[in-house]
């Protein structure tokens, strides 16, 4: 009875051990999560900036280029930053001697959407602003003379 | 022809600062020269606001568009006192609407500015052609009107011109120079309809002033 019993378990030993060694040639998934940036650039009419050259600086090294690439027809371009390196990462397009810099923080205090440029109702308020203070000064200085 | 922040290196922008300092200094000595200088404030300040607002109107020109400058509109009607209103307009668009820049707002008054001043000079020129009164006594319109057209085309198209010149001699070697340079002289090539556009919108100020205030015109 007892040899029976060290018989049986041999065989399931046995068995369990060539499973095991099937199950050796599954497969294995691992995962990290990589933020990709996606800018879009245009000009103050909307105009996407096709063709714009797009230079991107790491935070580490805001002298190199990191990475260099053209936008496509629709302005945009999509790069990977490395997570290795957080902090604010620097993109530039330029297109004519035109273009600008945006500044986007990866890593802990990441924000997901940004940009430059104002509403068209900030512009108009700003703008209105402004060409009173250009009225203003006129006024002042073509007031009569006591 | 607002040229950015991060655009030019630094020695550019230095010496962009450098000549608007000394074109600065050289207009309001001359402004201080007149009997009274505040009575071109003014004309002056009212124009700022229209060179400011300029910049919104976009005109197409395929494939780019570009916007009116009014810097040969300044030269014409407010002779020296225009470097000062360009440099005050430059300002304000670039703290407010980062168009232009400050680093570079020194550079942006030179492109624009210097062509003013010589606006100013062709403007003048009418002076000494011909006669200034028709058989009436009333200021001679076609003088004004052929002169204002040269100073308003001769502003944006040199201001073009050294934009270009700038431009193209600094442009860095890290990015395509030959898309770069591709697309900065098309740019350039758009302002040639600009020219024609604010020669014609020139010539319409200066008429309208004119016949309403001519003593406005009268010593420029």
């Amino acid at each position: 009875m007892k040899r029976k019993l060290l018989v049986a378990l041999f065989t399931l030993v046995m068995t369990l051990s060539i499973t095991a060694t099937a199950f050796a040639h599954g497969a294995k998934i691992e995962y990290t999560i990589n933020v990709a940036v996606e800018i879009r650039a245009a000009y103050d009419t909307d105009k996407p900036m096709a063709g714009g050259q797009v230079i991107v600086y790491a935070p580490d090294d805001p002298s190199t280029p990191w990475l260099e690439g053209i936008c496509d027809d629709k302005g945009r371009f999509t790069f990977t930053p490395d997570p290795a390196i957080p902090g604010t990462w620097d993109v530039q397009v330029r297109q004519a001697g035109h273009g600008d810099i945006i500044h986007i923080p990866i890593g802990e205090d990441i924000i997901m959407t940004g940009g430059t440029g104002y509403t068209p109702l900030q512009i108009g308020l700003m703008g209105a602003s402004v060409v009173w203070g250009f009225v203003g000064t006129a006024l002042f200085f073509s007031r009569r003379k006591s | 022809m607002h040229i950015p922040d991060g655009i030019l290196p630094a020695a550019v922008c230095v010496a962009g600062y450098a000549s608007t300092g000394a074109a600065t200094w050289y207009s309001l000595r001359k402004i201080d020269q007149k009997e009274n200088p505040q009575a071109g404030v003014p004309k002056a300040s009212l124009l700022t606001a229209a060179f400011f607002v300029a910049s919104w109107i976009h005109i197409p020109v395929p494939p780019s568009s570009v916007h009116l400058v009014l810097n040969g509109l300044l030269g014409a009607v407010l002779g020296y006192y225009a470097f000062p209103a360009i440099l005050i307009g430059l300002f304000f668009q670039a703290v407010m609407f980062q168009h232009g820049g400050l680093t570079t707002l020194g550079v942006n008054a030179t492109v624009m500015g210097i062509p003013a001043l010589l606006a100013y000079a062709i403007f003048r020129l009418r002076n000494f052609l011909g006669r200034k009164y028709d058989h009436q006594g009333r200021p001679y319109r076609v003088l004004t009107g052929i002169f204002g057209f040269l100073a308003g085309a001769s502003g944006i198209g040199l201001a073009a011109l050294i934009a270009f010149t700038i431009l193209v001699t600094t442009i860095p070697a890290n990015i395509d120079v030959d898309a770069e340079q591709a697309s900065i002289t098309a740019l350039t090539l758009a302002h040639v309809p600009l020219m024609f556009i604010e020669g014609v919108f020139t010539v319409l100020v200066v008429l309208f002033i004119q016949r309403v205030k001519p003593e406005l015109l009268e010593e420029n």
